[in-house]
C-alpha cells in the first residue's frame, strides 16, 4: 500500500506503536526493536501506556461485545497520531481490515474507526512505503527464510516488504521455503481448541522451513511464532531459530529487555 | 399433495427475503427482460491468438488429436490411414451427413445410422467447434444423434473451418443468428473421457470416448 | 448406500434429518492417526492444477469478480429467474417440480419411478441428492440404484459417504478399489489403475445401457431456455441423460442462471477452480424430452428445484453462500481439510465450504465445531472463483453460537476475564507482569513449557516461555530512567 504524503525532512513523523498483547506478554524485546527500527528512522513514537489488546481473540470467538469494547479502547488510545504501527499482520489486519464492520452498528464512531483503521499499517510496511527506509541497524551472518502470516499477507497485502527490508541485511541471505503463504496452524483460539489439528499444520510447515536448510525463519507475528517455534522445539529441533522480522533488522542487540 | 404448496412456499420465501418487501420494481422487471433480450457477455480473457491456430493447439491439450485435409473428398482417406495407425478394425457408423462420402473407396465399412452399445467408432460432423479451448459442440437432432459421438470407443469429428468460432459466447451468438432454439441436447465435448477418481491418477477413457479424433476441412 | 454415523462408529441408515454433532474432534483424530488417509490427502493436489490454469489467464481476478456479480444476480431475483426457468422448460416438454424439503425430493422421485415402471436408476452426481438419502429412499422402494461417477460407484460399493465434491473417493488407494470391485464385480483382482478404470467402464456401461431412469443433478439451470447444465469429466451426464427413457435433474433453487452467456462466463472460472482445466470435457445442456424424430434422449424429463433451507440464507448475512458453484477449490486449498479430510466434516459438503452450510442447513447446534475448526487463513476465499467471504461467514456463525449460548461455559467465562481485564490496564499489568514471571520459570532452563493444563496447545507443541517481563513494565522503567 503506497500512502502517499509530504514529507517535510524537519518534521518527525508521529507515530504511535501498538506492540500487540503477545509481543507485551511474551517477547517485549519484538517491541523494543520496533521501537529502535522507527526511531532510527526518524519517527517521534508514541507508546500508549494503556494499550493493552485489540480484540481480536474476542471477535474470532463471536464476543462481539467484548471486541467492541477493546476496540473502542484502542481507538481512544491511538486517534491522534498520524500513523499507528503495529509489529504484527493480524493485530494490524484486526485495525484496517475489521475495525469498521466490528464498530459498524454505531455510524456516530465511523469518523475515528475510519481515520485510525487507514494510518493503521504493519511494521514492514510502513518502513517500506512511508519512511521508504534505505538502511537496517542490523546484521545477520546465516540463511533465513521467511514466512508470510496469513492475515498480513491476505489483509494487509505484506509480502514483498518484509523481503526487500531483510535484503538489506548485510550477511543475510533469504531461501524461500516451498510454500511461504501457507497457514501455519495457529489461527488463534484454533490452537488451543483443536490443538492435533493445529499442531499437524504446524508439523507440515515445520517440515518445509527445515527443508530449505535455513538457520532460521523469520516472520512478523507474534501467534505464527510462538506456534512454529513451540512445534519445532517438540520435535526436537534447537536449532532452526524462530526470529521476528523486527529483531533481525533491529539487530540482535537492540535494547536488551533486562537494562 | 404438496406439490403446488411447495412451489407457492418456496417462491414466497424468496419474494419476502427481497428488500422492498418482496415486490419487482418496474425497474427491475425491465432489467430482467433486457438481460435476455440483449444477452450480454461477461469479461473474457485477452485472447490475443489466431482462431485455427488455437483450436488445434488446444485440442492438442485435451488429447484430441488433428488432421487437416483440403476438402470433404479427403475424409475417408484421412479416416482410413488414422485407424491403420492405430490398428483399429476399419468399421464405424456415421451421420447422415457423412453418409455420401467414398468410404469404401478408402477401404472403410461405414453405415449411416445412430450408433448402438457395441460400435467401435462414430464419425460425426460438428454444429460448431470452439478454439478457445479445443471444444466440439453438437446439437441434438434426427440427423446429429447425441449417441454416436457418446457410446463409441473412438469417436471421429469432421469440423469445417468455418465453423470454428473462438469462444462459447460467440457459438451462442452463432446459434441465435441462425434461428436455432436449443435443442433437447446440446453438447459440448473436449477431448477423450478422462477421470482422476483412483489416487488423484489422471485416466483418459472413462465413460465416454477414449480417443476423440478431429479433422479439419479446408 | 448408506451414511457413517456420527454418532457412534457403526454404519446405520440414518433419517434424513442429519446429527453430526460432538464427534467432529474424534473423526478428525481418526483421519490424522489413519496413515492410508494421510497418504491419501498428501497426493491430492489440485491447488497446484489450478494455480497453472489461473496463471494462463491475463485477468483472472476480474474473471472472478464477473462471476460473483453474475451470481449475487441471480440471488437477488432468484424468484423472477426460477420463474421464467419453469416458464421455458414447461414450454419445451419438462415437468418441474419444487421440493421443499428433503422429503419431498424422496417423495417425488419415487413417484416418478413407480409411474414409469422404473426398476433400475443410475445416477450422476447430485450433492443434493447425498443430502436427501434419496439412494436409500429408491432403494426401500425396491430400485436399484447405481452410482455412475466413478468416485461415487467406488463408495457406494464400500458403504461410504463422499469425502470431497468433486473427487468423493479421494481419501481410497487403489488397493481398496481393487478389492471392492472383486468383491463385487466376481472378477480376477486388477492391479493398475488403468485396468480398474476400463472394468468399471465395462460394468458401467452394461447399467447405462438398461437403466430404467437416469437422476442426475444440476451444476446451474439457465433460465432463458428452461434447460439443465451439467458438466463432467467422464461423460456418465451424458449417459445418464440421454439413455434411459426417463430423466430427472435435481438441484438447488440458487442454481439458476438468466442467460447462456452466464453460464459461459461461470464455466471459465468453475473448470480452472474444480481441476485446473480450461473446460471440463463435457458439458451437456438438455432441453426438455425427446422431440419428434430424435433417435436417443429420454421420454419423459424431469427437474426438481429443491429449496430444504436455501430459501431461508437470502436476505441474511449468510446470502453470499449461495453463491456456491461447487467447485471444490475451498477445500483444496484449506490446511484443515487437507490434513482431516472430508469425512470428520460429517455431512455432505466438507472443507471451508461446508463449514458454513452445514450449521446453516442443518441447524448451528447441530454443528457446533464447524464454524470454530478454522485458522481463518483465507486461503479459500482468495481462490473461491465467486468471492464467497468465507472466513468472514464462520466468523458470524461463531458470532450466532454466541448470542444463542452454544459456546462451552468454560470459554465463554475465559474470554470474558480476558475482556474484563484488558479493558482495564491497571488490572491487565498486574496480571501480565504475574504471568510473565511464573511461564518464565515454568519454562526452565530449556524457555519452553511441555504441558498447559485444559487446552490443546501442548498436546503436539511446547509452549515457548515468555522473557519473563512485560513489554509495558520495561518501557515505563526506561521512560523513569531518562
Amino acid at each position: 500500500m503506497i500512502v502517499s504524503r509530504c514529507i517535510a525532512p524537519d518534521t518527525a513523523l508521529k507515530v504511535g506503536l501498538f506492540v500487540t498483547c503477545l509481543v507485551d506478554l511474551m517477547r517485549p524485546s519484538i517491541g523494543f526493536a520496533a521501537l529502535k527500527l522507527l526511531e532510527s528512522a526518524g519517527c517521534e513514537v508514541i507508546v500508549p501506556a494503556t494499550q493493552t489488546c485489540c480484540g481480536q481473540p474476542a471477535y474470532n470467538s463471536g464476543d462481539r461485545a467484548a471486541a467492541q469494547a477493546l476496540a473502542r479502547k484502542v481507538l481512544r488510545e491511538f486517534d491522534g497520531c498520524e500513523f499507528i504501527v503495529v509489529p504484527s499482520g493480524s493485530c494490524g489486519g484486526m485495525i484496517r481490515a475489521h475495525y469498521a464492520e466490528l464498530l459498524a452498528e454505531s455510524p456516530e464512531e465511523s469518523g475515528r474507526v475510519g481515520r485510525v483503521a487507514e494510518r493503521t499499517m504493519e511494521l514492514t510496511d510502513f518502513l517500506v512505503n512511508v519512511v521508504r527506509l534505505e538502511h537496517v541497524p542490523g546484521r545477520f551472518e546465516g540463511t533465513v527464510t521467511y514466512h508470510d502470516s496469513c492475515s498480513g499477507l491476505r489483509e494487509l497485502a505484506v509480502k514483498s516488504q518484509p523481503r526487500a527490508l531483510l535484503a538489506k541485511v548485510p550477511g543475510l541471505r533469504l531461501t524461500e521455503m516451498s510454500t511461504p503463504e501457507y497457514c501455519c496452524g495457529f489461527g488463534g483460539t484454533f490452537a488451543v481448541k483443536y490443538g492435533e489439528i493445529s499442531a499437524r499444520i504446524a508439523d507440515r510447515k515445520c517440515d518445509d522451513v527445515t527443508s530449505t536448510g535455513a538457520d532460521a525463519v523469520v516472520l512478523g507475528d507474534l501467534g505464527c511464532m510462538l506456534n512454529i517455534e513451540g512445534r519445532l522445539k517438540r520435535r526436537g529441533d534447537h536449532r532452526t531459530r524462530v526470529l521476528h522480522v523486527a529483531e533481525v533488522l533491529a539487530g540482535a542487540a537492540a535494547a536488551s529487555p533486562e537494562n | 399433495m404438496s406439490g403446488a404448496n411447495a412451489r407457492s412456499n418456496i417462491l414466497g420465501r424468496i419474494r419476502a427475503a427481497r428488500q422492498a418487501g418482496g415486490s419487482v420494481s418496474a425497474a427491475e422487471s425491465a432489467a430482467v427482460e433486457e438481460r435476455f433480450r440483449e444477452h450480454p457477455v461477461a469479461v473474457q480473457p485477452a485472447m490475443p491468438w489466431e482462431t485455427r491456430a488455437r483450436f488445434v493447439q488446444e485440442c492438442g491439450r485435451m488429447s484430441s488429436s488433428v488432421d487437416e485435409v483440403a476438402d470433404i473428398a479427403g475424409v475417408p482417406a484421412a479416416l482410413a490411414r488414422y485407424l491403420a495407425e492405430r490398428q483399429l478394425a476399419p468399421r464405424a457408423v456415421c451421420w447422415p451427413e457423412l453418409a455420401a462420402l467414398d468410404w469404401a473407396a478408402a477401404g472403410l465399412d461405414v453405415e449411416s445410422r445412430p450408433a448402438r452399445g457395441d460400435d467401435l467408432i462414430g464419425v460425426t460432423g460438428v454444429y460448431l467447434a470452439i478454439a478457445e479451448t479445443g471444444t466440439l459442440m453438437f446439437l441434438s437432432s434426427p440427423d446429429t444423434p447425441a449417441a454416436t459421438s457418446l457410446l463409441p470407443e473412438t469417436h471421429v469429428a469432421v469440423v469445417r473451418a468455418d465453423r470454428i468460432v473462438r469462444t462459447m459466447e460467440d457459438a451462442w451468438a452463432r446459434m441465435r443468428e441462425e434461428a436455432r432454439d436449443a435443442p433437447r441436447a446440446i453438447n459440448f465435448v473436449s477431448g477423450p473421457s478422462r477421470t482422476a477418481d483412483i489416487e488423484g491418477q489422471l485416466q483418459i477413457g472413462a465413460h465416454g470416448p477414449f480417443r476423440v479424433h478431429v479433422v479439419i476441412l479446408g | 448406500m448408506t451414511f457413517q454415523s456420527t454418532e457412534s462408529g457403526a454404519t446405520a441408515a440414518r433419517p434424513a434429518q442429519a446429527r453430526p454433532a460432538p464427534l467432529f474432534k474424534q473423526r478428525a483424530h481418526d483421519s490424522l492417526t489413519d496413515a492410508k488417509v494421510q497418504r491419501a490427502m498428501r497426493n491430492f493436489n489440485l491447488a497446484g492444477a489450478r494455480a497453472r490454469a489461473v496463471a494462463e489467464v491475463d485477468n483472472f481476478e476480474e474473471l472472478r469478480t464477473a462471476a460473483a456479480a453474475i451470481r449475487d444476480r441471480s440471488l437477488a431475483m432468484l424468484d423472477v429467474w426460477l420463474e421464467r426457468f419453469e416458464r421455458e422448460a414447461t414450454r419445451r416438454g419438462t415437468h418441474v417440480h419444487w421440493a421443499e424439503t428433503h422429503e419431498d425430493i424422496n417423495r417425488i422421485v419415487v413417484e416418478i419411478a413407480r409411474r414409469n415402471a422404473v426398476r433400475k436408476v443410475i445416477k450422476s452426481k447430485s450433492m443434493v441428492s447425498e443430502e436427501s438419502h434419496l439412494n436409500q429412499a429408491l432403494e426401500a422402494a425396491g430400485l436399484q440404484v447405481v452410482e455412475t461417477d466413478l468416485g461415487e460407484y467406488i463408495i457406494q460399493l464400500s458403504g461410504e459417504t463422499p469425502s470431497h465434491i468433486i473427487a468423493p473417493a479421494i481419501h481410497k488407494t487403489r488397493d481398496d478399489v481393487a478389492d471392492l470391485f472383486h468383491e463385487h464385480h466376481g472378477t480376477p483382482r486388477k492391479t493398475e489403475i488403468s485396468e480398474l478404470t476400463m472394468e468399471a467402464r465395462k460394468f458401467l456401461r452394461e447399467h447405462f445401457l438398461s437403466a430404467d431412469m437416469g437422476i442426475s443433478g444440476s451444476n446451474f439451470l439457465i433460465a432463458e431456455t428452461g434447460s439443465t447444465f451439467i458438466v463432467t469429466n467422464e461423460g456418465n451426464g451424458r449417459m445418464t441423460t440421454t439413455m434411459p427413457r426417463v430423466h430427472v435433474a435435481i438441484t438447488g433453487i440458487e442454481k439458476v442462471l438468466p442467460t447462456l452467456e452466464d453460464a459461459a462466463a461461470m464455466m471459465r472460472v468453475l473448470a480452472r477452480s474444480a481441476t485446473g482445466q480450461t473446460i471440463s470435457n463435457y458439458i451437456s445442456i438438455n432441453t426438455g424430452p425427446k422431440r419428434p424424430g430424435d433417435t436417443d434422449g429420454p421420454e419423459e424429463n424431469h427437474v426438481i428445484i429443491v429449496d430444504a433451507g436455501r430459501s431461508r440464507l437470502l436476505g441474511t448475512d449468510m446470502q453470499e453462500a449461495l453463491r456456491c458453484i461447487r467447485c471444490g477449490a475451498c477445500m483444496n486449498h484449506c490446511p484443515v481439510y487437507q490434513n482431516i479430510g472430508g469425512h470428520a466434516y460429517g455431512w455432505v459438503y466438507p472443507g471451508p465450504i461446508g463449514s458454513v452450510l452445514t450449521p446453516n442447513y442443518i441447524g448451528l447446534e447441530k454443528a457446533v465445531d464447524l464454524p470454530n475448526a478454522a485458522t481463518l487463513c483465507n486461503q479459500c476465499g482468495v481462490v473461491c472463483p465467486v468471492k464467497i467471504p468465507l472466513p468472514d461467514l464462520m466468523r458470524k456463525l461463531r458470532e450466532k453460537q454466541v448470542a444463542r449460548g452454544l459456546r462451552p461455559w468454560q470459554e465463554r467465562f475465559g474470554l470474558k476475564v480476558w475482556a474484563w481485564a484488558a479493558a482495564r490496564p491497571g488490572v491487565y499489568a498486574w496480571l501480565t507482569r504475574l504471568g510473565a514471571r511464573l511461564g518464565r520459570r515454568m519454562g526452565g532452563g530449556e524457555a519452553a513449557i511441555h504441558h498447559l493444563p485444559g487446552n490443546g496447545w501442548t498436546e503436539g507443541r511446547d509452549m515457548p516461555a515468555p522473557q519473563g517481563r512485560t513489554f509495558r513494565e520495561l518501557y515505563a522503567a526506561r521512560k523513569g530512567r531518562t
